[in-house]
């Protein structure tokens, strides 16, 4: 999360909304926003309808995977890091800086 | 008749017993149609509901799925 907040700036320039997921309660999340200096909003997956939907749930952990998509303007998925890809956003912060991206 | 019918029952249930119960949604791919979704947020004062297309033709995305809160990363 602290990755994207550093690029923040270079990502709202490209026209990109950086939306953070997990199952927590909305207030949970506002809370750890606020600790660690984020101020993109982070959604609230309570029950983790989302995350099934994606495909992400995982039982054993009661949570999501670790998964970034960067979603083009077209509704559809450009890029995709998953677990521990996920930690460091570099190739998803440069595909939203690549010129003349689909959209 | 009455016989064939009955077959026809205890194979049906038989079939509705072997399908799986919840089969888990697979990750969407690259290229694929990302699913929509409502969520809510805090912003200090009120919840705010997002949905996906309500960037569509206006922002990328980028959706960040992440473990739990305060667990870094």
């Amino acid at each position: 999360m602290k990755n994207f907040q550093q690029n923040l700036k270079k990502l709202e320039a490209t026209d990109t909304q950086v939306l953070g997921v997990s199952m927590d309660s909305a207030f949970a999340n506002k809370a750890f926003a606020d600790s660690i200096g984020i101020t993109f909003p982070l959604l609230s997956d309570w029950g983790g309808e989302t995350t099934r939907k994606y495909g992400l749930y995982v039982d054993k952990y009661k949570a999501a995977r670790r998964v970034n998509f960067l979603i083009g303007k077209d509704g559809r998925i450009l890029e995709e890091q998953i677990d521990n890809a996920a930690i460091d956003p570099t190739k998803i912060v440069d595909a939203c800086e690549r010129p003349k991206l689909k959209g | 008749m009455k016989k064939l019918l009955i077959t026809l029952i205890i194979a049906a249930g038989l079939l509705a017993h072997a399908a799986p119960k919840e089969e888990p949604t697979a990750m969407p791919k690259v290229g694929d149609l990302a699913p929509d979704f409502k969520m809510a947020y805090f912003d200090g004062h009120d919840l705010k509901e997002v949905s996906l297309s309500q960037y569509h033709g206006q922002k990328q995305v980028i959706l960040a799925f992440y473990i739990f809160a305060f667990t870094g990363g």
